[in-house]
């Protein structure tokens, strides 16, 4: 890394500035300093917003404004303060920075000296952290599966997005595919707005309003009603609810609008709501049948859900409890993998996931919550698809030995230099005499 | 049990005739302790005080003599197994938490109308709730921290901070249960409510809800063996019609499970809820049936007998054992022998203290046998637990840091001196003596428990405490300017200090059971010692960060500037060691985190804490190789570096968010603030001296020829610190 001179601020020189300016220290310590404040300050906000509230606002973001009186209760006389923005980059903007500063500063442009092999490797070691993040943020897929014994699954299902499925359904009443609106699509609708999807495949358009992130629908006979606002549609109302501190505990609704194409017959509106979706994994979402041009339709809320290329059955899931308390000892999974036909049975333990074809499975939960001894169990796996599973592991193996060979060499220099002013002192003597 | 009434005041127990033999050895080995376990009690008594230095004292009891348990008995108890927390564990363990969870102390200090001062330990107070329960129900075991919360439940205030017997609170027993339960309501409601401040329970309402919940524990406690006094001594004696009370001095229980038919629980509830009965006959045995459950509800909590299968880990109070034989007739037998031990054994409490002891004997031995034969290794590092807590090793520990401390400042007197140069010896030899008690410890926890050094917050206390002590005597034999000593006398006195305050403060097992993600000797044995290293090196660093500011404003050794060159050197070395743990340990948590949740890093606070550490040692070692912090810079950081860490080791666990919720605890934000206000005014020295400094250089350019070039480090337009 390198220091700033005043010549460096002349037009003429405004290249190297920058390569200065961006391997310089003074860059370091400011990004480093940002750094423990935003978390810090995320840290803080998690009390009251949540940890994806968090995320998004401090550590996924370019820019922000903190407000003092998030996470840090003020007396009131100083209640003021808590009101006054201030501006401070997001967690992105410093992690590119950080990068960038460590690439030029530490690795291309610092002076390459056998005493500071230890501190670049280090370095590099900590860039390849940072790369290991963003691949993680930019290309991680994560979601859960939940398998009761005996149940076999082969998709996952998301956390917290959530998206509008129309099922065509044949005579028999069932559906062989599904045309779906996706969250993004969803949860951008704003207050007021009506948007419209069309679909080749479907004789009519659907229009969307009304999406709410978390509310409940409630018949208008019933007193509580009274406090939900919004249209009524079919003898319900939307009654919004406080966002949850835990963004996959918040359950979104809209109003749907199905509108025949031909022109000929009438608009069939619903509330869908995530409330609808049953949440034992035996059973589907509940869906709202309607008929259109003389063909019968399904409609519902369900999770975003993605398939894995092979099949997981749960064949015994163990759950122990230290004796005579409710604290969990152990749960494991006893699984099979089923894959082109061939069967491989596998464990899946706290602290021990099953890694294969790109996607990891680990032990995350169980249920249902209010499950007395003896019910019939789920367990809930933890499903990743991520490039950059290991690299954190590498990186940490690379900075250590780079933080090891440097320190150690320091230690030496140390601990040897008075031996070292000893030996010199005779000949210092001598020289001075 | 929730009491619907006042429970009548119990009469005095009548003790003018001594049941058990004063041990006067016990009193003899008292006065014969070492001078240190003096000053280990002293500094242990300041450890408990409670707010606004009041401090327990000497309570008198309305008995006029005290009878202490024979050494023989006591010994006995102590080595029994309990099963509580979802492990098995001797008496004494569970009995010093049980009793520190009610006083915040783990001994009862008394003083019976004899004028004789009594120091019962808990082991002792254990027999007397169990066996002497009327006179148990006369100790000051209740602590409460404000009169508020008694006057609010009808009782007589004693002085602001007090302690306060059963019988003492009686009168006010039934307010306390409807106190109690409302208040644990509206505790759930803002538990529910995501902290609603609405459900928030004030100081008084939490005391309140605290000393409910310890006099129903404690009632438990007095009436398991309940079925064994005949009648005597109940303790839900106000819940119990009068023909009841009349039937328990004549009915065994015993005879009466024997007798009874084969029945559920269910079945025995509907039994004693059912309408009055047409008969007599038929209306005593709905009478008989009430006291049985009466009995056997009364008798549980205290597990102390192990299951007769061996497949079976969880071990019953002597109520589960009735129900056990009510509900399996085939079990009825080995029941009834359980029962008919504890008879056993009452009776004999009630004859002198031989026959007792005897008695005891005869129950802990078979007892001991019983959960030998059961092959699973429950309890088999029993006896290593209670010479734990017997050897006092921590208390031992915080003596000798304290004599350290002492023999340090003695030789601050004659700097320079032969008396000085010995006295400096005594101080290494003092921090040696209890690092070696703080690690053997240390040692015997992790033996008893298999796992490493670190599973809870109070292991991080002690384990920090025993590496900050010992880099500070690395620091000393690299450097030897003494100051190595002092951080060492200064770490070491404060670790252990809080490690027993907060031992007394959470009063449960500090040996408890692991969550199910805990449970891996390898993650454990890697971050978490790791990063508590980093912990060790940072607080480290802030104390000789603190020395050296402080010391310079002090004008301590002014002019001598090797010796402040050197001191920053040093804080330099303990903060690349603490980056190079904090780094490796917050990245090996990471892949922790890859390996049981799924992800290596969520932003989860107890993540982000150990983050913070490891980019401001960054900052710090940035700032200096860049020349933007110099000595005074890097010192005034360093204490910063100390707030980061507490922040990081105990602030983000108060804050009750994220996945490491097995690490939460509450109530330290008042001591944060604390420290971290001082740590503020000891960063503040920094100003002045970075101000006399910058006009010192300002001085010296001045003075020197003009057109020398005006040194310029890092392009900043201020002179770094």
């Amino acid at each position: 890394m390198s220091q700033l001179t005043a010549e460096d601020f002349q037009p003429k020189n405004l290249p190297r500035l920058l390569v200065g300016l961006f391997s310089s220290y003074w860059l370091a310590m400011v990004v480093l300093i940002f750094m423990t404040l935003i978390t810090l300050f995320g840290t803080l906000y998690q009390v009251d917003h949540g940890l994806f509230a968090a995320k998004q606002k401090y550590f996924h973001s370019w820019f922000l404004l903190h407000y003092l009186r998030d996470g840090m209760p003020l007396p009131p006389s100083l209640e003021w303060i808590g009101t006054i923005p201030l501006p401070m980059p997001g967690g992105f903007l410093l992690m590119l920075l950080l990068t960038i500063n460590l690439s030029i500063g530490a690795i291309i442009k610092v002076r390459k000296r056998k005493k500071g092999i230890g501190m670049l490797i280090a370095h590099f070691g900590m860039i390849f952290l940072l790369v290991s993040g963003f691949v993680t943020f930019a290309f991680n897929r994560e979601g859960y599966m939940a398998l009761y014994e005996g149940q076999t699954g082969s998709r996952v299902e998301s956390y917290r997005t959530w998206q509008l499925e129309i099922l065509p359904l044949n005579e028999a009443g069932e559906a062989d595919k599904a045309l779906t609106i996706p969250y993004h699509d969803l949860e951008t609708i704003r207050e007021g707005e009506r948007r419209e999807f069309k679909a080749a495949d479907l004789p009519f358009d659907i229009v969307i309003s009304d999406y709410t992130k978390n509310a409940v629908p409630v018949p208008v006979s019933a007193p509580i009603s009274a406090q939900a606002t919004g249209r009524e549609v079919g003898g319900f109302k939307l009654l919004v609810q406080k966002p949850s501190k835990e963004a996959e505990q918040n359950l979104p609704a809209v109003i749907a609008t199905f509108r025949p194409k031909s022109g000929a017959g009438e608009s069939v509106e619903t509330i869908l709501s995530a409330r609808s979706a049953n949440f034992d994994p035996r059973d589907g979402a509940m869906a709202f049948g309607f008929e259109i041009d003389g063909k019968r339709f399904a409609a519902r809320m369900v999770k975003e859900n993605w398939p894995v290329p092979f099949a997981v059955r749960l064949d015994k899931f163990i759950f122990e409890r230290h004796p005579g308390v409710s604290m969990a000892r152990n749960y494991e999974s006893r699984i099979t993998r089923i894959e082109s036909g061939a069967e491989r049975p596998l464990e899946i333990k706290m602290n021990e996931p099953m890694r294969y074809a790109g996607f990891t499975f680990f032990q995350e939960s169980f249920g249902p919550a209010n499950a007395a001894p003896g019910d019939a169990m789920y367990s809930q796996f933890a499903v990743h698809n991520n490039p950059a599973d290991q690299w954190p592991l590498y990186s940490l193996l690379i900075t250590t030995a780079g933080l090891m060979i440097h320190f150690g060499m320091r230690l030496f220099d140390h601990t040897s230099r008075p031996r070292r002013d000893a030996a010199a002192a005779p000949a210092g003597e001598a020289a001075a005499a | 049990m929730p009491l619907p009434h006042p429970p009548e005041k119990l009469p005095p127990p009548d003790l003018s005739e001594s049941h058990f033999s004063n041990p006067r050895s016990l009193l003899i080995s008292m006065k014969t302790v070492k001078r240190f376990r003096a000053l280990a009690a002293a500094v242990l008594a300041m450890a408990t005080a409670g707010p606004a230095g009041v401090q327990a004292k000497d309570v008198s009891v309305p008995f006029d003599t005290y009878p202490e348990w024979p050494a023989e008995v006591t010994d006995t108890f102590r080595q029994m197994l309990v099963q509580e927390g979802g492990r098995v564990k001797p008496v004494h363990t569970y009995a010093r938490f049980m009793l520190m969870q009610f006083s915040g102390r783990s001994k009862v200090t008394f003083e019976s109308k004899d004028g004789q001062s009594h120091n019962a330990e808990a082991v002792a107070w254990l027999l007397d709730t169990l066996f002497r329960p009327q006179l148990s129900a006369d100790l000051p075991i209740f602590v409460v921290d404000d009169s508020e919360a008694v006057s609010r439940i009808g009782v007589e205030p004693k002085e602001k901070r007090d302690r306060y017997s059963y019988n003492d609170l009686l009168p006010g027993r039934s307010k306390l249960a409807e106190l109690t339960a409302e208040y644990a309501r509206k505790k759930q409601q803002y538990d529910d409510s995501e902290k609603n401040p609405q459900y928030e329970l004030d100081r008084i309402e939490g005391m309140v809800l605290v000393l409910g919940q310890n006099v129903s524990n404690f009632e438990y406690l007095m009436s398991q063996f309940g079925f064994a006094r005949k009648g005597e001594a109940l303790t839900h004696e106000s819940v119990l019609p009068a023909e009841l009370k009349e039937l328990a001095k004549r009915l065994d229980m015993t005879e009466m499970l024997d007798k009874m038919p084969e029945m559920t629980v269910n079945q025995l509830v509907q039994a004693v809820q059912a309408p009055a009965a047409p008969d007599d006959d038929q209306a005593m045995l709905k009478s008989a049936m009430q006291l049985f459950f009466f009995h056997a509800s009364s008798g549980r909590g205290f597990s102390i007998f192990p299951p007769p299968a061996k497949e079976t880990e969880e071990w019953m109070s002597i109520g589960d054992v009735m129900l056990t034989g009510l509900e399996k007739k085939d079990m009825r037998p080995w029941a009834i022998e359980r029962m008919n031990e504890v008879k056993a054994l009452v009776e004999a409490g009630t004859k002198d203290g031989a026959t007792f002891s005897a008695a005891l004997k005869k129950f802990a031995d078979d007892h001991h046998a019983e959960a030998d034969g059961r092959g699973r290794g429950e309890g088999d590092r029993s006896e290593m637990e209670v010479k734990l807590y017997q050897g006092n090793y921590f208390t031992n520990s915080l003596a000798w840091f304290v004599l350290a401390f002492v023999l340090l400042a003695v030789s601050w007197l004659a700097p320079g001196s032969a008396f000085s140069k010995y006295l400096t010896w005594g101080v290494v030899g003092c921090l040696v003596i209890g690092l070696f008690y703080n690690v053997y410890g240390i040692t015997l926890r992790c033996l008893i428990r298999h796992r490493p050094p670190i599973t809870n917050l109070y292991d991080t206390v002690i384990f920090i405490t025993g590496t900050g002590v010992l880099l500070a005597l690395i620091l000393e034999r690299m450097t030897r300017i003494g100051v190595g000593l002092f951080v060492g006398t200064v770490a070491g006195v404060i670790g252990m200090f809080l490690s027993i305050k907060y031992e007394a403060k959470e009063a449960t097992d500090t040996m408890g059971q692991l969550v199910a993600v805990l449970d891996t000797n390898f993650w454990l044995a890697t971050h978490v010692t790791i990063i508590n290293i980093g912990y060790a090196a940072g607080i480290l660093s802030a104390i000789l960060g603190a020395v050296y500011l402080v010391g310079r404003i002090s004008g301590l050794r002014k002019g001598d500037r090797d010796f402040y060159r050197v001191l920053n050197r040093m804080n330099y070395g303990v903060i690349c060691f603490c980056l190079f743990f904090s780094l490796v340990g917050t990245v090996l948590g990471g892949i922790w985190a890859n390996y049981s949740w799924g992800r290596f890093w969520g932003w989860d606070p107890k993540e982000n804490g150990a983050l913070m550490i490891c980019l401001w040692t960054l900052v710090i070692l940035h700032g200096r190789m860049g020349g933007y912090l110099r000595e005074i810079g890097i010192n005034v950081n360093a204490v910063l570096l100390g707030v980061i860490v507490t922040f990081s080791w105990w602030g983000v666990n108060n804050l009750g968010v994220g996945l490491h919720s097995y690490g939460f605890t509450d109530g330290v934000w008042k001591w944060l603030l604390i420290s971290w206000a001082i740590c503020g005014a000891v960063m503040f020295c920094g100003l002045p001296l970075w101000l006399r400094e910058r006009a010192d250089r300002q001085e010296k350019q001045n003075a020197a020829p003009s057109g020398r070039k005006k040194p310029k480090p890092g392009g900043s337009a201020a002179q770094p610190a």
